[in-house]
């Protein structure tokens, strides 16, 4: 057994090396508010912007080529043959790429942004691996993780000339849990070890702060000329405030969306795999911000997301939908937010932009027979000009109807949203859309289910018509018509109390049908005992006589003692007697015998005292 | 069927309030139905030329045996009750069915009870009653498909308009032994108005409706049933056209036409409808469609 003098001694030594590794560590100025402020004024802000283009990167028969457009001018500037893997970044007058991906074999290009011609390549070395890399001003700045020497990866941001690829310099970065870098204004920034990010200088790779983000990993940053922002769940504008980030922080900010939507506010940068186009480019949160001293806010409220096919707009403070549309055809492999316009680029060559405020088309070009695999914007503000008076919003409705019965099966969440969305909005057609919803083959059983709770929550007394309409569309094979969702719609109609009432005979009718699920047999039995309608008493007579003794009961007899019930709390001394002799009968399914005892007892004119069952009944 | 007033278990319900419930409720009287004759094992034309069975009454104590057999623990017993209740060419033995069956009972039981009223229906013992017809009409919406086929199957033996509606709703069940049923019944009465509906079945490729739309379908129908080669299964429509050529009410330069259109389709259906037509025309009638279905049938030999 260790001596506790021992333990303690053992202690102290752990606390010493504690205390060492604090001397040596190197973000002992994390957090530093005026480090981070000091960085922030050498920062100078973006020049206002001068051009509009669009890199998209296509496939297809015309082989791998990257193309510029102009959307401005809606053409093509150029179009070269190469294989874009890695994202195209822009600076002043160059764009850079890579090629092969951004492991040991990739390859980062720099091409002429006029003509789109080859300056300069950069293999990658053996052992190394290509994180990011961005442009500012006449430099190109690439993050990469090296394994070349023994023990852990190192990371290291190298600054090279935009124009050549020549390296001006590079910085061995404390860690090499390294991620792809941002720059704005002559300011660089890097994420390291998830919670933190080291600003330098663009010029001399100097050192110049470091962020502390304490309650959410700092997975991204990122560059807008309303400011440099970091974050992973939320974002924190970058400032004095947010040196060290909590969700306190005046400069955090974080938009309320619904369940459906992935909160990736930008590329998790730790990950090099998202530096190439991919799925996350066609699924993800879309924002812009405007700055108020240190405090932002999403630009009109609104935050977008982009979900394959779609776009939404959503307030950023209440979560409720403001507008959605849906790309006709294809997925849109990538949007941007340029403050003024979401633009899209869809997998089959259709250039798109909506109003950010209504979601109205402002932009629409096409690029035939083209497959585009991915696309980078460089179009700051760009704002189509006099398109907007001439769209028209997109159709609320139509938009979620198009997402509910669109037949591509990935997204099952966004489907369900949809339907909650439609079911709050006003008025019979929606009503009437809910009720196709609820008849079309093939619906996902949570859509079902989602679609019958949003119909039955209107309480559309103002439809009762639609919904008899639906109730007497009974089943037919000859004419290729689904039974109506009956057990929906009688909860509708239980929905509307009294007033539902007028509907139960087209209900009652049901219960003769073959179709009619014991579920919802017993579901009818129940809203015609809530809407008080006594002239459906011979139909669950009928049911009942039909099925007492069925022997499909006998393991579930829910739907017959639910139309017991109805007949004992409806009916008269006659229909007791009936179900007196039900009760009695011993072909009568045991639950619904035993439960009649029970019931009977009860509800008799000497209620409490108990009726002894006969023999059959308690066999 | 639109039945608004429709409320078998009201004949529980009367049995139940006067004490008689099921089986004591059985009046050891029998009675027959109006109109029938009580002349034991024998028949006669009636006014329309309709073969009408004169009901025999059964002892009054083997009707009441029979009776409680067939409400009583056995479900064996009962079938056989039932049973011998459908043979026993008794008009009185349509009451012990019916209330079983509005009284409700096993599948089992239920489906012959069915049956036994079919018999008696064969045997034009039924009449119109309504109880019965309601009865009937109540299982043919039951949800065991085998239950409604044999209602229907019932049904369609009725000589009652109220019935048809029934059965042209049935015509869309989606069970097809049901739906084939349907179709017989209506096409048994001629019932014409179903042919568009039967029509909608084939063309979907419901091999049931084949043979009983032939029987019913008008001149107009059969290019667009012909049609349909190559959409559906040529038997299919081989079924339907050689039905339609055995026809007496069809010209027989039709029936060449016909025939020929059966010769195109592939597939030893459309070689039975050919035989069958062939056999099916008397060996001294010498009409020109005999010699060109035995033409086709020769040339479709020499093919193989």
């Amino acid at each position: 057994m260790r001596s506790p003098g021992r333990l303690l001694a053992a202690v102290a030594g752990f606390g010493a090396l504690g205390f060492a590794a604090c001397a040596t560590s190197p973000f002992q100025r994390a957090g530093n508010a005026d480090d981070i402020a000091g960085a922030l004024a050498r920062s100078h802000p973006p020049a206002a912007p001068t051009r509009s283009l669009v890199f998209l990167v296509l496939g297809g028969t015309g082989g791998p080529r990257l193309s510029a457009y102009d959307l401005a001018a809606s053409k093509v500037l150029w179009t070269q043959p190469t294989d874009v893997t890695t994202r195209v970044e822009v600076g002043a007058t160059v764009l850079v790429h890579g090629t092969k991906g951004a492991g040991p074999s990739g390859t980062i290009v720099g091409r002429d942004l006029e003509t789109g011609a080859v300056l300069w390549q950069r293999a990658m070395q053996p052992k190394e691996r290509l994180f990011g890399y961005v442009l500012d001003g006449d430099g190109v700045f690439l993050v990469v993780q090296s394994s070349a020497a023994a023990g852990r990866p190192t990371g290291a941001l190298f600054s090279l000339d935009a124009r050549t690829g020549v390296e001006r310099w590079h910085h061995e970065l404390p860690s090499g849990r390294v991620a792809a870098p941002a720059a704005r204004g002559g300011l660089l920034a890097v994420p390291l070890d998830s919670q933190y990010v080291l600003l330098f200088d663009g010029q001399s790779g100097l050192e110049l702060g470091q962020v502390l983000s304490t309650e959410e990993a700092a997975t991204f940053v990122r560059a807008l000329p309303e400011g440099l922002f970091y974050g992973s769940r939320g974002l924190f504008l970058l400032e004095r405030g947010t040196a060290r980030g909590t969700r306190h922080s005046p400069g955090y900010l974080s938009a309320r969306l619904p369940d459906f939507v992935r909160p990736v506010y930008w590329y998790d940068l730790y990950r090099p795999e998202q530096a190439e186009y991919s799925a996350i480019d066609r699924n993800r949160i879309l924002w812009r911000v405007t700055v108020d001293g240190d405090r932002p806010q999403f630009r009109d409220g609104l935050a977008f997301v982009h979900d394959y096919r779609f776009f939404f707009a959503f307030d950023a403070g209440s979560g409720a939908l403001r507008w959605a549309y849906g790309a006709p055809n294809s997925d849109a492999v990538a949007s941007v937010d340029t403050g003024h316009a979401i633009l899209f680029v869809t997998a089959d060559g259709e250039i798109g932009g909506l109003d950010p405020i209504t979601g109205a088309r402002l932009y629409e070009a096409h690029l035939s027979g083209e497959m585009v695999r991915g696309a980078s914007f460089d179009a700051e503000g760009f704002a189509p000009v006099g398109a907007a008076a001439a769209s028209k919003p997109p159709d609320m409705l139509t938009a979620l109807t198009s997402i509910i019965a669109d037949p591509d099966q990935r997204f099952p969440a966004l489907k369900l949203f949809a339907i909650e969305e439609l079911g709050r909005q006003p008025g019979r057609e929606v009503t009437a859309k809910l009720i196709d919803i609820l008849q079309r083959e093939g619906l996902a059983p949570l859509a079902y289910q989602k679609a019958g709770e949003m119909l039955v929550a209107r309480r559309d007394a103002g439809s009762l018509d639609l919904m008899t309409a639906a109730l007497r569309a009974h089943a037919d094979y000859a004419e290729k018509r689904p039974a109506p969702p009956v057990e929906v719609l009688a909860r509708a109609v239980g929905a509307l109390g009294p007033l539902g009432r007028a509907l139960a005979p087209d209900l009652a009718a049901h219960l003769r049908l073959p179709e009619t699920s014991p579920a919802a047999a017993a579901e009818i039995a129940r809203v015609l005992v809530a809407v008080g309608a006594q002239e459906s008493l011979p139909a669950l007579r009928d049911f009942l006589c039909l099925y007492r003794a069925d022997s499909s009961y006998e393991r579930d007899p829910t739907a017959l003692v639910a139309v017991a019930e109805a007949l004992l709390k409806l009916g008269g001394p006659t229909d007791r007697a009936l179900l007196l002799f039900l009760a009695e009968e011993p072909h009568t399914a045991t639950g619904l015998r035993t439960h009649l005892v029970r019931a009977l007892g009860e509800t008799g004119p000497h209620a409490g005292v108990t009726i002894q069952p006969t023999a059959s009944a308690r066999d | 069927m639109k039945r608004p007033g429709l409320n078998v278990p009201s004949l529980v319900l009367a049995l139940v309030l006067s004490g008689r419930a099921l089986p004591a409720a059985v009046s050891p009287t029998e009675t027959a139905p109006a109109g029938a004759t009580k002349t034991k094992g024998k028949t006669k034309g009636n006014a329309k030329g309709r073969t009408t069975t004169t009901a025999a009454p059964l002892p009054a104590a083997r009707l009441e045996s029979l009776r409680l057999a067939l409400a009583g623990d056995d479900d064996g017993a009962a079938i056989d009750a039932a049973t011998a209740l459908g043979a026993s060419g008794s008009a009185g033995a349509r009451e012990p069915l019916v209330e079983v069956l509005a009284a409700g009972a096993t599948s089992a039981r239920a489906q012959a009870a069915i049956e036994a009223l079919g018999k008696l229906s064969e045997a034009h013992l039924l009449g119109k009653d309504q109880t019965t017809v309601e009865v009937l009409d109540l299982y043919a919406g039951h949800r065991a498909p085998e239950v409604r086929r044999r209602a229907i199957r019932v049904l369609g033996t009725i000589a009652d308009a109220r019935t048809v509606p029934t059965l042209m709703e049935r015509l869309g069940d989606a069970a097809p032994d049901v739906r084939a049923a349907a179709a017989e019944a209506l096409a048994a009465r001629r019932e014409i108005k179903a042919s568009r509906r039967m029509f909608a079945l084939l063309k979907a490729g419901d091999a049931g409706v084949a043979a009983p739309l032939a029987s019913i379908a008008t001149p107009d129908l059969i290019p667009q049933i012909a049609e349909l080669a190559g959409t559906i299964d040529d038997g299919i429509v081989a079924t339907a056209l050689g039905e339609y050529v055995k026809r007496a009410d069809v010209p027989d330069g039709l029936r060449v036409d016909v025939l020929r259109t059966i010769g195109r389709l592939s597939g030893a259906a459309a070689t039975t409808a050919l035989v069958e037509y062939v056999a099916s025309v008397p060996a001294k009638d010498d009409r020109p469609s005999k010699h060109e279905a035995q033409k086709l049938l020769d040339q479709r030999g020499a093919d193989q």
